[in-house]
């Protein structure tokens, strides 16, 4: 216990070290460019972001930003699921989705945003890309964790007879989470990423992008920065809180581990 | 009662590994397949369970018997604690109160119900094996297989893990078959052995067994049958 407390300090202590040295080596670039419009000082960022934090349009766009990328993830995850399993289900079926999936995961974001831009109403255009982008990677995923299902134990679910449901809840279910949590966490990711990216192109009312684009006509590199930081801190968080909700569910199979 | 064989044939793409095969076994003996590697004994027991459906011919007797296997792995959810694998394949014929039960019997059966929470990764190789027993127990099949269940575990464990078996199977299944390639297994848990080769499968001697359980357990007369059964190979 004791041991496990010194630990969890000295972790504390080197993430805050290794957080101030990548401050020092920004403030340091600032200093030797010495101009803010390249590379502003961290220190007017945060003062910028503090700034912004007290604008009600902050929070307008911060709020519909996140409904974009939800609504976009959830999508994915959706259709991404039920797309899997009916790939699984049937070979054909996968063989003739395939090509399709490797298409949009080599084409370029921006001509799928261009492209959306003429078929969308700007609000929707990044919730569409970050449905498409995140789309590929969750079917990709659960597609695998379907394949990798152990037939052994299968097998060994049929001999005993046991009920579909269970062997769908406790063999395949378990299975495949795993593959599953991976391709949600990189999709959170991938999602903001994204979602901005449309934003900036589409520029709805409220959003994050709009204010980047803006930022970058007005040349204000201070703005930019902060509104970048924003959207890591988001992703961020956002992965915490999907960490958190993973670890519940799973919360009894690994808490002995 | 009886399980018959009657005319079966299988075979895996090109390779015959059952042709027009009949034989007969009778309840409450041990019945142990003992032959090489590939020879067809495992696809038999298949068969002669449902587990795979031959080609051509009949199982007679089977009716819809329920079957515990003891796999050569241990086949346990990796996921799920050691009585949650128990459970599972419990629920389909019990209530849960019921199922409790039976669980922590057949986990205390095998003296591992201090580690019902235990987490399959946290098991030793025989203790993952006993685990397999026991849910093999706890389902309670009309018919047990057992294919190799003792593979890469040592003497000593494995001779416990027999006497599990041999303890406690009479009062839960009416037949039990036993695949092994080992001779000192064959003989010290088998009725009767018979001494397979193939593919495609032959059945070569039956050797009848009558050495008293507590006289094998006392290593008697297993070395007579040891020279019969090896002067046949």
């Amino acid at each position: 216990m004791k041991n496990s407390i010194t630990k969890n300090k000295k972790q504390y202590f080197k993430n805050i070290s290794i957080f101030i040295f990548w401050i020092l080596v920004w403030q340091s670039l600032h200093l030797i460019i010495g101009r803010d419009i390249y590379v502003p000082s961290p220190f007017s960022v945060l003062i910028k972001l503090k700034e912004l934090l007290f604008v009600p349009r902050f929070w307008l766009s911060v709020i519909y930003s996140i409904y974009r990328v939800l609504v976009g993830l959830l999508l994915s995850i959706i259709l991404g699921i039920i797309v899997a399993i009916i790939s699984s289900l049937n070979k054909y079926f996968h063989d003739l989705i395939k090509p399709f999936m490797t298409i949009i995961k080599s084409t370029p974001v921006l001509s799928f945003i261009i492209i959306a831009l003429i078929w969308f109403s700007s609000s929707n255009v990044p919730i569409f890309i970050c449905f498409l982008m995140c789309f590929p990677i969750i079917w990709t995923n659960v597609v695998e964790g379907i394949n990798q299902v152990d037939v052994k134990l299968l097998e060994m679910a049929k001999i005993y007879k046991v009920k579909r449901i269970n062997i769908l809840k406790k063999i395949y279910i378990s299975s495949v989470l795993p593959y599953f949590t991976a391709a949600c966490i990189t999709c959170l990711g991938l999602a903001w990423k994204v979602g901005v990216a449309a934003e900036v192109l589409s520029h709805p009312q409220n959003s994050i992008g709009s204010h980047l684009y803006s930022a970058k006509v007005y040349l204000d590199s201070t703005e930019l920065f902060a509104w970048t930081l924003v959207v890591i801190l988001l992703s961020l968080l956002f992965e915490i809180i999907f960490a958190k909700i993973i670890y519940k569910i799973t919360n009894k199979r690994f808490s002995k581990s | 009662m009886n399980i018959e064989v009657k005319n079966i044939s299988k075979s895996y793409d090109d390779l015959k590994v059952i042709i027009d095969f009949n034989m007969c076994f009778s309840s409450n003996r041990i019945h142990c397949f003992f032959g090489p590697s590939g020879c067809g004994k495992t696809t038999l027991a298949n068969i002669l369970t449902g587990v795979i459906s031959a080609d051509s011919g009949h199982v007679i007797g089977k009716n819809n018997k329920k079957i515990s296997y003891i796999f050569q792995e241990d086949r346990l959810l990796p996921w799920a604690t050691v009585k949650e694998n128990i459970l599972f394949v419990l629920d389909s014929f019990h209530n849960k109160s019921e199922a409790q039960l039976l669980a922590d019997k057949y986990l205390s059966m095998v003296d591992l119900l201090k580690f019902k929470n235990h987490y399959p990764h946290q098991l030793s190789g025989g203790m993952k094996q006993r685990v397999s027993i026991a849910r093999a127990f706890a389902y309670g099949g009309e018919i047990l297989v057992m294919d190799e269940p003792f593979k890469g575990l040592h003497l000593g464990l494995k001779k416990n893990l027999m006497d599990y078996i041999i303890d406690n199977w009479n009062h839960e299944s009416s037949f039990l078959f036993f695949i092994t390639h080992d001779i000192d297994e064959a003989i010290y848990m088998a009725d009767d052995i018979y001494i397979f080769n193939g593919p495609p499968l032959k059945l070569k001697r039956r050797v009848t067994i009558d050495t008293s359980r507590e006289d094998r357990r006392n290593n008697k007369k297993l070395e007579t049958y040891k020279k019969i059964i090896l002067e046949d190979n």
